[in-house]
């Protein structure tokens, strides 16, 4: 029941391309940086989130990522199925041979994983990458104020 | 993001208690056949299930398990957390033992995010009993045999 590196860093470094989004591009070096992820694993994952269009590339010497739409228009739930795959909580389980034990299977599933699934993947539909780009802005300018006084 | 199959095999097999309450307890081996695993597998969880309070054990040539509560008692949720731990997606949200924070703790902006998750998931398993499933499964059973009828 754990999200891999891949989805978590994943989702930080959409969020720190959302908030830079303002440069016209945003190189790999300096996301790298700032999230403390080395940027050949960085390569792997935004390779990921271009397949899926998520980001577009603009290539050259002084290449970088853009988001490729609105971050209001991109979902949690996106990005983490792009990084994660399908979200369930329980892979599919092998056919019982005696009947009742398949529909007790079967009522489980129904009643537990299904509901599960569904509910995680409405969660994380229904948040997008500009919900959490806005709390974070939010939250750097409390701890500017707080730096201040 | 996942659960392990151990969890599927303890509420198959908590709700085969619940769905044979009139015997007085039932012999994990009958339950290891009927639910097609062995029952040294079944053995580990039903361990686990005892020392979480959701089964009781009855020594002897005739012993076997039966449910420690009522099955409205019993959640899908309990009995998934005593096989897996609490039911985080990443380890900094753990409340308790097994709390483990990265370097980049303060200030992150995703634990909210995986603090839902977590708190979404146990909801949903929290709000099925194995009552719930019982009357669900014996409904379809009825159904079933219904129709076998005509």
């Amino acid at each position: 029941m754990k999200l891999s590196t891949k989805g978590r860093y994943g989702l930080r470094c959409m969020i720190d391309l959302t908030i830079h989004s303002d440069e016209e591009k945003v190189s790999l070096c300096n996301i790298a940086q700032r999230q403390g992820i080395s940027e050949n694993y960085l390569e792997q994952v935004f390779a990921t989130l271009r397949k899926t269009g998520l980001v577009k590339s603009i290539k050259g010497a002084q290449g970088g990522y853009v988001l490729a739409k609105e971050p209001s228009k991109i979902t949690v739930g996106t990005i983490l199925r792009a990084l994660e795959g399908e979200l369930v909580i329980i892979d599919a389980q092998d056919e019982r041979n005696d009947s009742r034990a398949q529909a007790m299977k079967d009522c489980i599933k129904a009643h537990v994983w299904d509901k599960i699934n569904q509910n995680i993947n409405k969660l994380v539909d229904s948040i997008t990458l500009k919900d959490l780009a806005d709390d974070c802005r939010k939250r750097n300018s409390a701890d500017t104020l707080m730096y201040h006084i | 993001m996942q659960v392990s199959k151990r969890s599927q095999y303890a509420l198959e097999a908590v709700l085969y208690l619940a769905l044979h309450m009139h015997t007085e307890h039932e012999n994990i081996k009958a339950i290891a056949e009927k639910l097609g695993t062995s029952w040294k597998y079944l053995e580990q969880i039903f361990i686990v299930l005892k020392r979480n309070g959701i089964v009781d054990s009855i020594r002897g040539a005739q012993g076997g398990y039966r449910l420690a509560k009522k099955p409205e008692e019993i959640t899908a949720g309990e009995i998934i957390r005593a096989l897996e731990g609490p039911l985080a997606p990443v380890p900094c949200v753990i409340e308790g033992p097994g709390r483990k924070l990265c370097e980049r703790y303060e200030g992150c902006v995703t634990r909210g995010l995986w603090e839902k998750i977590m708190h979404e998931i146990n909801r949903t398993a929290d709000l099925v009993s194995i009552s719930d499933m019982a009357a669900s499964y014996r409904k379809t059973e009825y159904e079933e045999s219904g129709n076998f009828l005509i």
